[in-house]
């Protein structure tokens, strides 16, 4: 029994929460844009493939993965904060909003992930490990960058959690989700707080392309899977709930990683999307609440 | 300071605006009253720049500020407190009142931490439940804090849309007491309010609104004018 604890479970559940730190910054950002914008970006995942992109070829232009773990996300910034206010602003009042959005990060998506085979070729390119060798915890090897990963991943999360909760930015960012009018009777530059909270999402997509690089390879669909699954963590766990996104992403990769002890790893996504279609029928708003709205 | 000409506002195909002309001036406290639709609201959302004038001009203090996003307004130095008080869930009731400096931007820390004082010192209530969220407080002091957090930022000019709707009478004893300071002070107030016999109390000026259009002006001074808008808004 300690023995399959330790040998087993243990290393599944390890593996399990890198993995699931780096789906919660994926849905983290999906979700505060959903919680704030209103508006489901499609785009995300290419976000994501674009800032492993970026990272690789600064790694390769000679600058340290540190450099680039640090620098990628500051310079997805104004490109997210230009999508938001040249392209999304344009669409964002019109009655059709929720289908225009979609459509357009639909099509953002397909000329990013174009964008990025034409610039780097459609074979995956694998970049090298920026942390390597192994650390004892419990007995057992685990690789020093996955537990890099977790911890920088942990941080982030955590920082985001602060700022959004306990800062006065963060008060402007949920008064802003929940009532924009009001918000900007008060003298919050809304229209600043959006674009602002799209790049940031766009950014949190970004270094999670950069700290995923050195373990799955780098190629232009590789946001497609990874982003469903934020996108079923964020439906689960409530559009637009920072908790939701948080709980959801650590309890939903703990499932898949301890079930395929039990059933074969085919079957771990569609277990979650069956989750998700039980979740909806069951609360069809997801486990919490939108941001904002208490 | 606040001149509306001929204003002109549309929800969609509803023309509920047909040409609103008023003025609110230095010190004054001007009351917008008419029955249920004819567009109160309406005036203070398009004074606000919640919606925008299809036509005719909206100026403050000589600066056209008709069809400007609403943060700018504010800064301009316009205070709104809408109808519903629409305070922010999840947000505690300092959080609430530290929105409202957003207006002045830029100032050092200790000064707003002073104006919040001086807030709290006006509405010692909210200074008790500073720590509680704005949504859990009661009616009452939703009003309180609705107008408090605007008040904060010390505007030129404040709208205020039906402050004691669905309130104790108790409570509206209080906020009518809170408008009357503010008269005091010199602080320029268009009023929207149902009841309009206490709200012509702490009025110096008011307007009767019909369909869409102002229709009667009058002094609350005057015993005649006051007659001849119980007589327009009567049911």
């Amino acid at each position: 029994m300690l023995d399959w604890l330790q040998f087993i479970l243990a290393p599944q559940v390890i593996n399990g929460l890198s993995i699931g730190v780096a789906v919660v910054l994926m849905a983290l950002g999906l979700t505060i844009i959903f919680g704030l914008l209103d508006v489901i970006n499609m785009a995300h995942g290419e976000f994501y493939a674009l800032g492993a992109y970026l990272g690789y070829a600064l790694i390769a232009s000679g600058v340290s993965f540190w450099f680039a773990l640090v620098f990628v996300p500051l310079l997805m910034v104004p490109i997210g904060y230009a999508t938001e206010r040249l392209l999304i602003r344009r669409v964002f009042h019109s009655k059709e909003r929720h289908i225009l959005t979609l459509l357009l990060t639909f099509g953002l998506a397909i000329l990013l992930e174009d964008g990025l085979k034409l610039a780097f070729g459609a074979n995956p390119l694998k970049p090298e490990q920026p942390i390597s060798g192994a650390s004892e915890i419990i007995g057992l090897y685990f690789p020093n960058y996955r537990l890099f990963l977790m911890a920088v991943g942990v941080l982030i999360i955590v920082a985001v959690w602060l700022t959004v909760y306990r800062t006065s930015l963060g008060a402007m960012v949920r008064a802003a989700a929940f009532d924009r009018h009001m918000a900007a009777s008060l003298g919050v530059r809304v229209s600043h707080v959006y674009a602002g909270t799209f790049a940031f999402g766009v950014a949190l997509a970004g270094i999670s392309g950069v700290l995923l690089a050195p373990i799955y390879s780098v190629f232009p669909t590789m946001g497609k899977d990874f982003v469903l699954i934020a996108f079923s963590v964020v439906i689960i766990g409530g559009m637009g709930s920072i908790k939701g996104a948080v709980l959801a992403g650590l309890i939903l990769t703990q499932i898949q990683a301890v079930s395929s002890l039990y059933i074969s790893p085919v079957w771990t996504d569609p277990l979650l999307f069956g989750i998700m279609v039980l979740v909806l029928m069951v609360r069809p708003q997801g486990l919490f609440g939108r941001l904002g709205h208490g | 300071m606040l001149r509306l000409e001929n204003v002109h506002t549309h929800y969609g195909l509803s023309h509920v605006l047909q040409g609103v002309s008023l003025t609110v001036e230095e010190g004054e406290v001007v009351g917008l009253f008419g029955r249920n639709g004819v567009g109160k609201t309406t005036v203070m959302k398009t004074i606000a720049g919640w919606v925008r004038p299809t036509s005719g001009s909206i100026e403050l203090g000589g600066e056209s500020i008709a069809g400007m996003a609403s943060d700018d307004i504010c800064r301009r130095g316009i205070g709104f407190v809408p109808e519903d008080r629409r305070i922010f869930p999840g947000l505690s009731v300092e959080e609430n009142l530290k929105l409202g400096l957003l207006q002045c931007p830029r100032r050092p820390a200790r000064e707003s931490r002073e104006k919040l004082e001086r807030i709290y010192q006006r509405f010692p209530r909210l200074k008790e439940r500073r720590n509680q969220m704005g949504t859990t407080l009661s009616g009452g002091e939703q009003q309180m804090l609705a107008m408090a957090r605007v008040l904060v930022g010390a505007p030129k000019l404040l709208l205020i849309d039906e402050p004691t709707e669905g309130l104790a009478p108790m409570i509206v004893d209080e906020i009518f007491s809170i408008i009357g300071g503010l008269r005091e002070e010199g602080v320029p107030i268009l009023l929207v309010e149902q009841n309009v016999h206490r709200a012509v109390e702490v009025s110096t000026r008011f307007y009767a609104l019909e369909r869409g259009l102002i229709i009667l002006e009058g002094k609350a001074s005057s015993a005649a004018d006051r007659k001849a808008l119980m007589e327009s808004i009567a049911v």
